[in-house]
């Protein structure tokens, strides 16, 4: 199994701060593997994601996505990923399938590609009919299926999702948690997800990293960290290594 | 292939439905507005129309108003009055003006060679310019009996001739030349004035309208893209910070300009709907009246400017295109600049307004005045501002200044370099998603600070 996200000693400070977002954090994803960054507010998850997707630059240290830098190739990284960033929107003047067709050509080379994503991404978000309406008028719900639809429909290397389900209501966040179970093993897809939802982390992660104040604590797998933290689920673990700093 | 798609998204983000509906509906309201108002004054100036009573049986008087019949420059409404109430009588009439010559008025000028006193009555309107147009007419018409008179008084009284009468009135034949820089040419400067005014007023509008739209249209396409993180996923995905930079510039020039053709066309049927008569009116009294020479030679305004060097050439209009195209790419690059720092609506708000109080100071002082007559301190501060030198742009061009216009563009070239080598900065670092202006945070800020003291 190689090595999808390889991040060595990553480190962010930002200016006039006087501690660092993120400070030398290490750790690597798999292809299939769906790894979730999981802490508290302020921890770095968000910083983490941003530098992985190239959208700020990193202070120290750095990120191969398959075997493409983020400081000296960040091209080729965003030829590679996808990135759903929290509470994000889309164009409300574009119909869903005109927003689809959009992203679609900034990924696709050729017009036969192009029309394969979107229809992948009309059958992922099964928004049916209503693709064809203004997405001003869709719900919470519905962009969030469609940009879910739009972050999977090019089938990149390492999808990364920050708090993928916000917004949704149990039945759609249960489909959202499957089709990105679906998609990581049928489709050999990576993600990296942060979420606060230990439930869905739980559920829906090979492995999770716990950040705080801008530190990698511990990486493991679910199972493998409630064992090594004898608890009984990973808000346990959770709340052992931010609130009593406890790294096993 | 996506510099196209991203420029194709973002003009369909900003010609929307609403927008080409606007821009329609401002260009037909400039229209309208200008067939009204030109309307309005044409009816004002065809009131060659008095109403007049005639109290007077004198023979004087008879032959005074035969005369200005005759003479189908006015055409009298004569009215009888039944009573002294010239209100109530106006109102019966439905009449704004009534001129009224009393009884002995002829006798009192022949007989005892007095001036008598011949009542002009007006109602009072508040209507705008145009309400003022029938009175002044009135006042003509007026001056044009009283002129018969005199003429009158000077025949029958004093036995002169038509010629002699001629040249007791007219004894100056004045030929009026107008000169700029060290250029002479016969022609009215009032009339010259006012057809300069009327070919450099469109510009100043247009740049005006043109910076302002662009200006809110890419602070707007950013800031909205920055607070629904549209702007993040869109840059993470395969394409160059360039390319989004490029479109959405590209994009907001090509509103901007589309904007500015409906408003301009609009603007122009405005002025040819308010002026059309008017324009006419000067180009023919233009030159010096009292000349009896064929009117195409002294009235041609289009030769008149050229001999004086105010008129455009091809290359002027070429040069000022030049420095309109500046102006709108420094607007966007401060707006650019400007939008990526907002959080919020009410941010962008705000942060518009340097925008604004930019181009609206040397839009004002340029219309109010000639920015190169003021005093040197006055005239830097107002050049500082990088819009005035397109503002004053065709004024030196059509003057011949060119050195301004020479510096004007040179600043403007070194104003837009620094101000896209920040914009282009902030793009491509984290400035875009790390600097930011929030004016409720400054506000809560400062109430903080205060607190603690």
């Amino acid at each position: 199994m190689g090595t999808v996200l390889e991040v060595k000693e990553l480190s962010k400070k930002y200016p006039k701060k006087t501690n660092f977002a993120v400070d030398k954090i290490s750790f690597s994803v798999n292809e299939g593997e769906i790894f979730a960054l999981i802490g508290p507010n302020g921890a770095g998850k968000t910083t983490t994601i941003r530098m992985i997707s190239t959208l700020i630059q990193a202070t120290d240290g750095d990120a191969i996505v398959s075997g493409h830098s983020i400081i000296k190739e960040p091209d080729k990284v965003r030829e590679n990923i996808t990135y759903l960033p929290d509470e994000a929107g889309a164009y409300k003047t574009m119909t869903g399938i005109s927003y689809l067709n959009f992203m679609a050509g900034l990924f696709a080379k050729d017009q036969e590609t192009l029309d394969k994503y979107v229809e992948r991404g009309k059958a992922i978000c099964g928004l049916g009919d209503r693709l064809n309406e203004k997405i001003g008028g869709y719900s919470r719900g519905m962009i969030r299926k469609l940009l879910l639809a739009r972050a999977v429909m090019t089938e990149p290397k390492l999808a990364i999702m920050d708090e993928a389900t916000s917004g949704l209501d149990v039945i759609n966040a249960l489909e959202i948690r499957k089709m990105i179970k679906t998609l990581a093993k049928e489709h050999n897809m990576s993600f990296l997800l942060s979420s606060h939802n230990m439930l869905e982390i739980e559920y829906v992660s090979d492995r999770v990293g716990i950040m705080t104040n801008g530190r990698l604590m511990v990486v493991g797998g679910i199972d493998e960290l409630k064992e090594r933290y004898q608890a009984a689920n990973l808000e346990e673990v959770f709340e052992r290594v931010v609130k009593n700093n406890e790294v096993r | 292939m996506k510099f196209g798609n991203i420029l194709k998204k973002e003009l369909r983000e900003l010609i929307t439905v609403q927008a080409i509906f606007s821009m329609i509906f401002t260009m037909v309201l400039l229209i309208v507005m200008g067939q009204i108002m030109g309307g309005a004054m044409e009816e004002g100036f065809d009131t060659s129309q008095i109403t007049l009573c005639n109290q007077d049986d004198s023979e004087f008087t008879a032959d005074v108003l035969k005369k200005v019949d005759d003479s189908e420059s006015t055409n009298i409404n004569y009215v009888e009055l039944q009573s002294d109430d010239y209100a109530a009588e106006m109102e019966r009439l439905g009449i704004k003006n009534l001129v009224i010559i009393p009884k002995g008025y002829g006798e009192s000028i022949t007989e005892k060679q007095e001036p008598a006193p011949v009542k002009f009555v007006s109602v009072f309107q508040t209507g705008g310019i145009t309400s003022s147009i029938g009175t002044i007419t009135a006042s003509d018409v007026i001056g044009e009996i009283e002129t018969v008179c005199t003429n009158e008084v000077l025949l029958k009284s004093y036995g002169l001739s038509d010629e002699e009468i001629s040249l007791i009135r007219d004894p100056m034949q004045t030929v009026e030349y107008t000169v700029n820089n060290e250029k002479i040419a016969e022609v009215s400067p009032s009339s010259l004035g006012a057809i300069y005014m009327m070919q450099s007023m469109i510009a100043p509008f247009a740049i005006f309208f043109l910076l302002l739209m662009a200006s809110q249209m890419i602070m707007t396409a950013i800031s909205t893209e920055k607070i629904d993180k549209t702007l993040e996923t869109l840059l993470s995905a395969p394409v160059s910070r360039m390319s989004v930079l490029g479109a959405k510039m590209a994009a907001a020039v090509i509103t901007a300009l589309l904007n500015a053709l409906f408003m301009i066309v609009g603007f122009v049927f405005y002025i040819i709907g308010m002026m059309g008569s008017t324009v006419g009116e000067i180009s023919m009294n233009a030159g010096p009246e009292t000349i009896d020479v064929p009117v195409s030679e002294v009235t041609n305004m289009g030769q008149a400017m050229a001999e004086l060097g105010l008129a455009l050439t091809p290359m002027s209009y070429v040069l000022f295109a030049l420095q309109l195209f500046l102006t709108i790419a420094i607007g966007l690059a401060v707006s650019l600049i400007l939008g990526a720092m907002a959080t919020d609506v009410k941010s962008v708000q705000t942060l518009t307004l340097p925008i604004m109080v930019a181009v609206m100071i040397p839009f004002f002082i340029t219309m109010l005045s000639d920015v190169n007559s003021m005093s040197l301190g006055f005239k830097v501060i107002v050049y500082a501002i990088p819009f005035t030198h397109t503002y004053t742009a065709l004024t030196n061009l059509m003057n011949g200044d060119m050195l301004i216009y020479w510096i004007g563009l040179i600043y403007q070239i070194i104003f837009f370099a620094v101000c896209m080598f920040l914009a282009v900065k902030m793009f491509t670092t984290d400035k875009l998603f790390t600097v930011s202006f929030n004016s409720d945070k400054s506000r809560k800020k400062k109430k903080a600070q205060t607190e603690e003291q």
